[in-house]
This record gives C-alpha cells, sequence and structure tokens, in this order.
C-alpha cells in the first residue's frame, strides 16, 4: 500500500514535470508518457564538416550559404554532363586520384549522395559540426595518442614487400596483408568514419539515414551503413567494464525534454579518431520542431584529448526509406584486394629467387 | 571579393577531401593504375548488392570463352564493373530493373589487380553517345535539393527556425 502510494506520489511529480515541459515546447509530438517523439527517420547529409575550413566563419549569412550551395548544386550538375563516347582508356600509371580513390579514380558521382545544405542550428547556418573549441577543429592529440598511432602503424607493417610503397595506388606495406588490417568499413562490420557512431556523424558520401525507434523502456538508432543498431537502455546502468562492444555500451535518461545518452565500454577497434576504450560519449538529442532534432555529442577521452570537445548539427527527418545494407553480400571488394596483395607477394618472392 | 574567394576556397578544401578521402574500401589496393582499360559491350546481368553494384557486360572478341547473348554467332569475353551503393539510387527510383539486359555500355577505369580477373572499376559508366547512366546525386533527382530557389525548403536547413 506504502509503495502504491509512494508510486503515484512520483507519477505525479513526474506529470508535473512533463507538463512544465510539455509548456515549454508545446509544438513538438510526444509520447503516451509525455517526453518528446523522436521516433522517424532522418537523413543526416549536410554540407556543414566537422571540422571549420580555414578562412571561414563560424556562421554563414543566408546569402553566402545559398551561394554556396548553389555552387555545390553546380559542380554535381556539371558531374552529370555527358562526357566524350569516344573517350580512350586512363592514363596507364593512375589518374592521380588520391585517398582511397588510390590513383585509379572511384565511380560516377550519381551513385552519391552527399548533402547540399549547411545545417542550421539555433538559426545559425553552421561551417562546422566541432562548436567546442570555438575554432570549430578537433583539438590535437595528446603525445599518447600520438605515440600509440604511430606504434600502431608501425605494428601493422611488419611482413609486406616493401616495393608496395613505391606504387602511389598502395597503402603502405603491410596494409592489405589480412583481412583483419582492413578498416571495420570495408570489412563490413561498421559505417566507414563515424556513421554507426557514437558520436553519429555525416560520412558525406552516400547512406546518411538513420531511424530512431522509441519505447519508455529503450531506444534504438538503426544506421543505414552498415546497418547497424545501437540499443539505447532507458534508466539503466552500464555494464561491467570487462564487457565491451564496437558501439560501446548506451544508457539513456531524459534530463527535461532532452533525450540523454552515455556510452562507455568501447573496444580498441573502432578508436574514433585514434581514441582509446576508455572513450565517454555523451549524447544529447532534442526535438527542436516536428521534423527536426537537434543532436550535440560530448568527446571525453583523456588519454586522446587534453579536454572534452563538443559538436552539434541537426537531424532533420525524411520521407525516405532506409534500406537494408548488407554488405557481406555482395562484398567482392575485399576478395581482389587480398588477391591482389597475395599476388604482388608472389611476384616479389620470385624476384628473390 | 577577397572574403569571397576565401571562402570558396574554403569549401573546396571541405569539399574535395569527403570526395576522395572517404570511400568503402582502398579502390588503390583492388585496382592496378598500370592496367587501364576501355569497355565497350552489352550488359549481361546487373548486380544490385551492397556495398557496391557489378555490372556484368559482355564483350565480342575473337578468342572469348563463351557465346555472346547479344550479338549472334559470336564469342565474347565477360567482365565485371564495380559501381557504387544501390540504396542512393533505390531512393532515387531508380530499380534493378532501370537499366535493361542488352544496353549498350563504354565504360572506363583500371583492371583489378590480380590480372585473371576481368573486373574493372567503372570510373566511367556511360552509353555509347557519353550520357551518364543515371541522374546525379543532386540538382537533378531530389525532390527538394537547392537547385529551385523558389522550391520552399524541406529536408535540412529547416532546423530551429
Amino acid at each position: 500500500m506504502r509503495r502504491t502510494m509512494l508510486a503515484a506520489v512520483c507519477a505525479s511529480i513526474a506529470a508535473s514535470v512533463v507538463v512544465g515541459a510539455q509548456m515549454k515546447n508545446a509544438g513538438i509530438p510526444r509520447t503516451p508518457d509525455g517526453h518528446p517523439d523522436l521516433t522517424g527517420v532522418y537523413d543526416l547529409a549536410v554540407l556543414t564538416p566537422l571540422e571549420r575550413p580555414n578562412g571561414m566563419p563560424a556562421v554563414l549569412s543566408d546569402e553566402e550559404a545559398a551561394r554556396l550551395e548553389r555552387e555545390n548544386v553546380d559542380r554535381n550538375r556539371a558531374l552529370d554532363k555527358a562526357i566524350d563516347g569516344n573517350r580512350s582508356a586512363p592514363p596507364k600509371g593512375g589518374d592521380g586520384s588520391v585517398g582511397p580513390a588510390g590513383n585509379v579514380g572511384g565511380y560516377n558521382n550519381f551513385w552519391l549522395d552527399r548533402g547540399t545544405q549547411y545545417a542550421i542550428v539555433d538559426g545559425q547556418r553552421r561551417t562546422s559540426i566541432v562548436i567546442d573549441p570555438p575554432d570549430g577543429k578537433v583539438p590535437p592529440l595528446t603525445q599518447d595518442a600520438r605515440q600509440r598511432q604511430a606504434s600502431r602503424f608501425a605494428q601493422a607493417r611488419p611482413t609486406s614487400d616493401q616495393t608496395e610503397s613505391n606504387d602511389p595506388g598502395l597503402e603502405p606495406a603491410g596494409a592489405y596483408d589480412d583481412p583483419e588490417r582492413r578498416p571495420l568499413g570495408e570489412r563490413c562490420l561498421l559505417g566507414f568514419g563515424s556513421t554507426s557512431g557514437p558520436p553519429v556523424l555525416p560520412n558525406y558520401f552516400y547512406n546518411n539515414l538513420h531511424q530512431i525507434v522509441q519505447t519508455p523502456t529503450h531506444v534504438m538508432i538503426l544506421t543505414e551503413m552498415v546497418h547497424d543498431a545501437r540499443v539505447v537502455r532507458m534508466n539503466g546502468k552500464h555494464v561491467p567494464s570487462s564487457m565491451r562492444f564496437w558501439m560501446g555500451d548506451s544508457i539513456g535518461y531524459w534530463e527535461g525534454d532532452t533525450l540523454v545518452v552515455d556510452t562507455t565500454n568501447f573496444t580498441d577497434k573502432t578508436r574514433f579518431r585514434g581514441s582509446t576504450p576508455d572513450l565517454h560519449v555523451v549524447e544529447r538529442f532534442t526535438r527542436v520542431d516536428a521534423k527536426t532534432l537537434k543532436y550535440r555529442f560530448t568527446i571525453d577521452d583523456p588519454k586522446t584529448w587534453a579536454k572534452p570537445w563538443t559538436g552539434e548539427y541537426t537531424w532533420p527527418a525524411t520521407t525516405e526509406r532506409l534500406y537494408e545494407y548488407a554488405c557481406h553480400e555482395g562484398n567482392y571488394a575485399m576478395g581482389n584486394i587480398l588477391r591482389g596483395a597475395r599476388l604482388r607477394e608472389k611476384q616479389s618472392t620470385d624476384r628473390q629467387k | 571579393m577577397r572574403k569571397v574567394a576565401m571562402f570558396a576556397a574554403g569549401l573546396a578544401f571541405a569539399a574535395v577531401p569527403a570526395v576522395t578521402l572517404v570511400a568503402h574500401h582502398a579502390f588503390g589496393g583492388e585496382f592496378d593504375p598500370n592496367k587501364p582499360v576501355l569497355l565497350k559491350g552489352k550488359m549481361i546481368k546487373l548486380e544490385w548488392v551492397n556495398p557496391h553494384a557489378w555490372l556484368h557486360i559482355e564483350i565480342p572478341k575473337a578468342d572469348g570463352q563463351q557465346a555472346c547473348q547479344f550479338t549472334p554467332n559470336m564469342k565474347c569475353e565477360e567482365w565485371m564493373v564495380e559501381g557504387g551503393t544501390p540504396n542512393t539510387l533505390l531512393r532515387r527510383g531508380i530499380t534493378k530493373e532501370s537499366l535493361q539486359a542488352g544496353t549498350e555500355l563504354v565504360i572506363d577505369g583500371y583492371q583489378a589487380r590480380d590480372h585473371s580477373l576481368n573486373r574493372a572499376n567503372g570510373r566511367n559508366i556511360t552509353y555509347p553517345d557519353g550520357r551518364k547512366l543515371f541522374l546525379g546525386s543532386s540538382g537533378t533527382g531530389a525532390p527538394t535539393d537547392g537547385a529551385d530557389p523558389t522550391e520552399a525548403p524541406k529536408g535540412r536547413g529547416r532546423g530551429g527556425r
């Protein structure tokens, strides 16, 4: 009986808190328990980069943003234009493309969906997702983090043919020695970059859709690339530190109308921008209107950055559908990459004979 | 004016690495910069799969290993060409059925590092007249993509206003 009364008192306090919150932000959809309803599919593709490019102000005027967005459209239109049907093969020795496009180019622009507009947060058209530090840049790595990276690099390249390094299309020697040396994205295990998160970031390439499903006890965030579901336990406690997860262990609670998600217990596999398994991510989801969420995250990992840093951008709802990714189904690329490496090893051995 | 140029430079700096540095996998590990190819043939199959779609084409060749499906009384060699993710195209209404078998294509790219494989990246996939295979990622396909300034913003860009 006492317990029932206590529950009733708690419920009435909770209800008054919820009523207060409703008055504060009345126009947003809510679940039957009174919390903002975050359910929906969101397209995170955006022009705003994680870090502010040098020389850009923190906020663009409407006119500047419109002009830059227009230029982006024009660039895409130019890439869509017909080319010579009687063209010859690309140049021998490579086409000079850098990064993973590895001197052989990638593929046509029509496959991509990078976003067309800048994120508008609190009425400001932002030029970086990072807001703290105020220069919009991710803080420099600690000495410890730089050493870890250097030793990982050295460790990852002990065995292979040194001639690999002379080919501009290839990563340093040893990078293709076995599938476990390839990035998680390439192995179809997690989206490349920090698409799955946390923190959830746009990949500036394609398939930036995320779906949120919300119940009173759990919130699920489904990421199209590579079809990863992160389940947030509401009002739970973190699992013991011996239990580790690629996307960490996420627990959530409501702070007024904001869903706060606290994630720890990472592994050494994901390494967000060089972080350790001690990475601690706090995400804050706030519904700013019926079709927009504001997403803010704070990154804390003292072994990697001297102090925590924060970013934020909006998640606009989309009526588009999120599709299954089924990455392993057709990942011929991994086989082709490893076959290429085995062949180079054989050639190297043959040369030494 | 100088400020404008600076913005433009800043944007180019922001946009270019996004195109070239981020991709699903290491193309340089998969394809050989010293084996450029130009492939002219007809599509026989489209593998509408992730992480990358693969187009199969047949190219008439005197010493081809199989009978051509679309060129009578000829032998053909089969090639596989790597594209991007089908999901973005699906959202633009393009399906596996949008490209019919028998469609003539011109593809330039680089052959797989293992030369025993008739596989190449679809650096450019076009029709014989040079038109790109599908419509692009923005300015053409998306319903509200910012291309039309009179169009009310629908997706990105609304937040908090």
